[in-house]
């Protein structure tokens, strides 16, 4: 982190962005810019300053950047979320990127709309909807020449509902916002299904396995599965059958939960591309919460704390060892 | 023989199968003493002898689950005595997230077990052997997947008559 922090205000990002190419500080600077449909931002990946032009942050900057990185040699402008800059420190500490060829630009964020499920609370189609716009602490949609007011929780993405760290965690540059998370701590909503019995769990999570086609979107877009060659393409010997059964679903998934613990931060990018709407953030959620009361161990925040599975107290819990 | 493993299942005298992964310093040399103490033990469990318990990877769990095995015991050195120093420490930590993560996807946490074993526990072993079975045949057979029917998805659909 760089000890002047730079306070950059919307317009003036253009010109940081150019300024860090003009002075070489770096060879390619990731971004947003206006995606085709309505409400939805597709990645930019700028080589030079005048790429820039079509850079833009809204409140539909949903893809976690990082995830870019994989792909990207050389040194890399980047703009992160909260939740995106706990994915670099993660990728930072698991080496496969270094800090020195980041330059990371924090943008603000208090939630980020997801317009399916605007659409959903608003009793509309997502092409019916014109326009999403805040309005205090509530949304605003413009349907049909219909206004409707939502409130934030039927408009935002799950993931931002329990967000706890809207500010990024490293940065060199920040731009100018405010830094809140949409929820409250308090207010957060608690998992239901984890009050419930065994068999009700089996009854729930069998049922969404079973609809899972294997398209591996969520292996795809998230950043912790960095891995050049993934098991489930392996088949000598052939750990997971792909054939999208309901047997070979449920170890695909567990397996992919166990790969990323400790390095999944909960951005959400996997149940947010899921085409089957497999709520995965839960099992994320479950596996970060038993890592924070296990092992103290949170993801994404601290560069300089061992990785849970790198290093063991000899006080570990062990009460469910015979 | 497509449907021989499901009228297994449903017979009377259905014994459940229990797959163990034993460490090889430990529990595997407990397990022989057990035998040369001439100490008897449900013959339910297969052994699979492994390095350590840190080489049994969460994948081997999942994977017996999904073949089909009713029961899982992985067993290792008591902390402390790892012959690698460190491997159960290590493994202790992927167990307590994973059969957490089993238990919330609803797999009961009877189903897979972990215990310690020394090499000198013989009697030890027996014991935790037959917990587990006596708490596998409590749960009943493993049916949490249907394995698909191989023989039916290469046929494919019926072809038109030339």
């Amino acid at each position: 982190m760089s000890e002047i922090i730079p306070e950059v205000s919307k317009d003036g990002l253009l010109d940081l962005g150019k300024k860090l190419f003009d002075e070489r500080r770096v060879d390619y600077f990731l971004g947003y810019k206006k995606g085709t449909v309505r409400f939805k931002t597709t990645p930019l990946i700028a080589g030079k300053g005048e790429d820039l032009q079509e850079l833009w942050v809204e409140d539909f900057c949903h893809a976690n950047l990082s995830l870019y990185l994989k792909e990207i040699k050389g040194r890399v402008g980047i703009l992160a979320k909260g939740c995106d800059s706990r994915s670099l420190v993660s990728l930072i500490k698991e080496g496969q990127i270094k800090r020195e060829d980041l330059y990371i630009v924090g943008i603000p964020c208090a939630g980020q709309v997801d317009p399916g499920k605007a659409a959903k609370a608003a009793s509309c189609e997502p092409e019916e909807m014109e326009e999403i716009s805040r309005r205090g602490q509530e949304f605003v949609i413009r349907a049909n020449g219909q206004e409707k007011i939502l409130s934030k929780t039927q408009v935002l993405l799950d993931k931002c509902l329990c967000c706890q760290y809207p500010r990024p965690v490293i940065f060199d540059s920040l731009l100018k916002g405010d830094y809140v998370a949409p929820v409250l701590p308090a207010a957060r909503a608690q998992d239901d299904l984890r009050k419930k019995s065994v068999s009700e769990k089996w009854a729930f999570w069998s049922g969404q396995f079973e609809r899972c086609i294997r398209c591996y979107a969520c292996r795809n877009t998230c950043p912790a599965c960095f891995c050049p060659r993934c098991i489930v393409e392996e088949n000598m010997p052939q750990w997971v059958s792909p054939l999208p059964a309901g047997g070979d679903n449920f170890v695909f998934h567990l397996m992919r939960l166990m790969h990323v613990s400790g390095t999944c931060i909960s951005c959400g990018e996997c149940q947010r591309v899921c085409p089957m709407e497999i709520p995965l953030m839960k099992l994320n959620e479950k596996m970060t919460d038993d890592l924070r009361e296990l092992f103290d161990f949170v993801a994404g925040v601290d560069l300089e704390k061992v990785l849970p599975f790198r290093t063991y107290r000899q006080e570990d819990p062990q009460d469910f060892i015979r | 023989m497509e449907a021989k493993p499901e009228t297994e299942k449903k017979e009377k005298n259905w014994e459940p199968k229990i797959l163990a992964f034993l460490c090889r310093w430990c529990s595997y040399a407990g397990a022989d003493l057990t035998g040369s103490s001439r100490i008897s033990y449900p013959a339910n469990v297969r052994i699979l002898r492994v390095p350590c318990s840190g080489r049994v990877n969460p994948l081997f769990i999942l994977k017996t689950l999904r073949s089909g095995m009713d029961g899982i015991l992985v067993s290792g050195c008591h902390p402390g005595d790892c012959h690698y120093t460190a491997g159960n420490y290590n493994a202790r930590r992927k167990f307590a997230i994973l059969s957490r993560l089993l238990e919330y996807v609803g797999i009961d946490s009877r189903r897979v077990q972990f215990s310690w074993v020394s090499a000198s526990e013989g009697d030890k072993f027996a014991k935790v052997v037959s917990a587990v079975v006596a708490d596998v045949k409590a749960l009943g057979p493993n049916e949490l997947f249907q394995l698909p029917d191989f023989g039916q998805m290469t046929k494919g659909p019926a072809s038109p008559d030339p």
